[in-house]
């Protein structure tokens, strides 16, 4: 027996959304919060999302990198009434890295660190940074116990699985090893420490040094010299990390649109999520198009004719009825299209895994009751 | 405008995730290939998914043909950056030992955009590849990554020539800068949909690849665009008169949800046209189907075939 999405969002303290870009996943992560703060559970919400579209619909200016509380009024405003509360904040990459530092590295360092063009690109354009700091976020706020429900939008890359591997790929990258051999102090001192060691890799650095105009050896150098501190303790960061994204109350959704490719990299990425034991525990199908069925006992109807005279009794022959009619099939044909994908795509799920689906709403959500009207799509009977 | 947007030999094309941008770009390089031109479709994707959805057999690094007058590779920054580099230090043995070392590697990743640039550099070299005293490529079509990370490539070459010291880099950043703010070669195509957020991010990036990227831009194309409408009078008939008819039920709320989109999308398509009263805009229909297929594909091409001028009315400006 399936559980309802519902009990899903109840059992677990964690809920990260996940899927490729484009298909909704900041909305429903903030319908999912709105939720969470109607059930009466102190809720907060994670974006990534850099356009202030969540805010907006939350009701607020503008979202900070601290959590920023939802009034109560705001709900009352329209028409509802939290049992919890909900608060927001955005990531801010650069703060969160540039806060790490501030922590972790001696005051002294910290300006010449934050100016170390190294730095810069590790925090800014790394791949995997923004995520990584995401996850480091999540766990800053895990850790708080400010909240019983914290809910993650996940960056919009192209593939959402460079969210789970982000904590390994910067730990291979700050790898202590390595890291050690950098800051050992002969290194700073430039090429020639490395030509002791290989002659001819030296000289063929050096060539690539002086062919690119990069000199970034040096620059790499004083960087870990200047956080060794925090390096060293790298690896104990990631590993905590990987302990709350597969602790038993996180709970990955994933959020997909019905279409072709999105529906082909969701169902890479629930491979992948197995096989990183980051299992997903719920999916929702979102922007799907209604598909006409026959009540229960009566023929379908397919036949344009047929349909076209159905609706001709009610508008009139002389009217629209035709391109009525006509608009109706083609979007049974859409719906038809996808509901097959989608049936597939649950065949190949775990048999507890809940799949919902909200359908293609022909308007932007903008605000909390727009935000609050999905729920009767994810929640149904519990909903009401 | 004297000439159409499809002269040139570079085309990008560019989009915000999930609004048809590979399918515009493919459709597109078909187009091009139709008319005559030696057409090269580049890929940034590791993954290939272009590739293999145009035919080709399997990942191809270098240009391979697959049909239709068609090819296609894929570009990846590390194997252009190792590729170039060995083409300054002929010491193949050596070099594999190099770049097989975490030195190596931390060396990329700290060189910012490197890689981005080896990537653009690739495409140029391409671009001004020559066989028998002419061009190799009558056009090369660009299927770029989603868009912020786009214009983090195209802003390479120009970061290179104002931030690398002296050297081949600067040389060759130079020589593309020039080529990508050439309207006469290249043209940088937006592909969006007709609702808010992707025509907020369209006309952003508009204004960056005028404003600070200074790169012509093409033509911009609104994917998957709704045109129908319905007499509020026939709308209000079917709900007064569905009760009981779940059939007349769903067709007019089906009818609605047409309407609705039709609605939104001219509403973007109007604020398109009046912020970027400049740039030729081409519309792409949405495509009602059970699955997208070769049929629907050909289905767009002649939409834009329609919409451009062709070779032979090249002069006669905008259909």
């Amino acid at each position: 027996m399936r559980q309802s999405f519902a009990e899903l969002v109840a059992r677990h303290r964690i809920l990260i959304s996940a899927g490729s870009g484009g298909v909704g996943k900041t909305t429903l992560a903030a319908s999912l919060a709105v939720w969470g703060a109607l059930q009466g559970r102190r809720t907060v919400v994670l974006t990534i999302d850099p356009a202030r579209r969540l805010a907006t619909s939350l009701g607020l200016a503008e979202l900070g990198s601290e959590p920023r509380d939802v009034p109560a009024e705001l709900f009352r405003a329209q028409g509802l009434t939290p049992q919890g509360s909900l608060a927001a904040m955005m990531l801010d990459q650069k703060g969160a890295w540039d806060a790490l530092v501030e922590r972790h590295a001696p005051p002294e360092a910290v300006p010449r660190i934050l100016a170390n063009p190294f730095y810069q690109h590790l925090s800014q354009s790394f791949a995997g940074s923004q995520e990584y700091m995401a996850i480091e976020q999540l766990c800053v706020l895990a850790e708080s116990g400010r909240y019983d429900l914290i809910v993650v939008d996940t960056p919009p890359t192209r593939h959402a699985l460079d969210f789970l591997e982000a904590p390994r790929r910067i730990s291979d990258f700050l790898d202590r090893k390595v890291v050690r051999w950098f800051v050992r102090p002969y290194f700073s001192a430039g090429w020639s420490a490395l030509r002791a060691v290989n002659r001819s890799a030296g000289f063929l650095l050096r060539r690539i040094e002086q062919a690119t105009g990069v000199s970034a050896l040096a620059e790499i150098s004083d960087f870990f010299t200047s956080m060794s501190g925090l390096f060293e303790n790298f690896h104990v960061r990631i590993e905590r990390a990987y302990a709350v994204l597969r602790g038993a109350e996180t709970a990955f959704v994933l959020v997909s649109s019905p279409e072709e490719q999105v529906l082909g990299d969701a169902d890479y990425l629930s491979s992948k999520m197995a096989e990183l034991e980051m299992p997903l525990k719920g999916v929702v199908f979102n922007r799907v198009h209604h598909e006409y069925r026959a009540p229960r006992g009566a023929r379908e109807i397919e036949e344009l004719a047929e349909i076209e005279r159905a609706v001709a009794n009610v508008v009139g022959a002389e009217g629209e009825a035709h391109a009525l009619a006509e608009n109706f099939l083609d979007y049974q044909t859409l719906a038809r299209g996808e509901s097959l994908r989608m049936e597939q795509f649950r065949l190949g799920l775990s048999v507890d895994v809940p799949v919902v689906q909200v359908p293609n709403f022909a308007r932007d959500v903008h605000d909390l009751r727009g935000l609050a009207a999905m729920h009767a799509h994810l929640f149904g009977a519990a909903a009401a | 405008m004297t000439r159409g947007l499809l002269d040139g030999r570079l085309h990008f094309v560019v989009g915000k995730g999930g609004v048809g941008k590979s399918t515009i770009a493919s459709a597109l390089a078909h187009l091009l290939a139709r008319r005559g031109r030696r057409t090269l479709v580049v890929e940034m994707d590791p993954t290939a998914r272009l590739s293999m959805l145009l035919g080709a057999a399997q990942v191809s690094y270098t240009p391979v043909e697959v049909g239709d007058g068609l090819h296609v590779m894929v570009v990846d920054g590390r194997a252009a950056l190792e590729e170039y580099l060995g083409l300054i230090i002929p010491v193949k043995r050596l070099l594999s030992s190099v770049f097989s070392s975490t030195v190596y590697q931390y060396f990329v990743a700290a060189a910012p955009g490197l890689k981005e640039l080896m990537t653009v550099g690739k495409i140029w070299y391409e671009a001004d590849r020559r066989t028998a005293g002419r061009p190799l490529w009558d056009a090369i079509v660009v299927d770029a990554p989603a868009t912020g990370h786009s214009l983090q490539y195209l802003r390479m070459p120009q970061a290179a020539r104002d931030t690398f010291g002296a050297g081949l880099v600067q040389r060759e950043a130079n020589k593309i800068v020039s080529l990508l703010g050439d309207p006469r070669s290249t043209a940088v195509h937006l592909v969006t949909l007709g609702e808010e957020m992707p025509v907020a991010e369209t006309l952003e990036t508009h204004a960056q690849l005028v404003d600070a990227l200074r790169m012509p831009v093409g033509y911009v194309v609104v994917n998957r665009v709704h045109r129908r409408t319905f007499s509020p009078d026939s709308l209000a008939r079917l709900r007064a008169g569905s009760r009981a008819q779940p059939l007349v039920t769903c067709v007019a709320e089906r009818a609605t949800e047409e309407a609705g989109w039709t609605a939104i999308n001219a509403a973007q398509l109007a604020r398109l046209r009046e912020v970027l009263s400049d740039t030729p805009l081409l519309e792409v229909p949405f495509v009602f189907a059970e699955e997208f297929g070769r049929r629907e594909l050909e289905h767009i091409i002649e939409e834009l075939a329609a919409q451009m001028p062709g070779p032979a009315t090249a002069t006669r400006g905008r259909a």
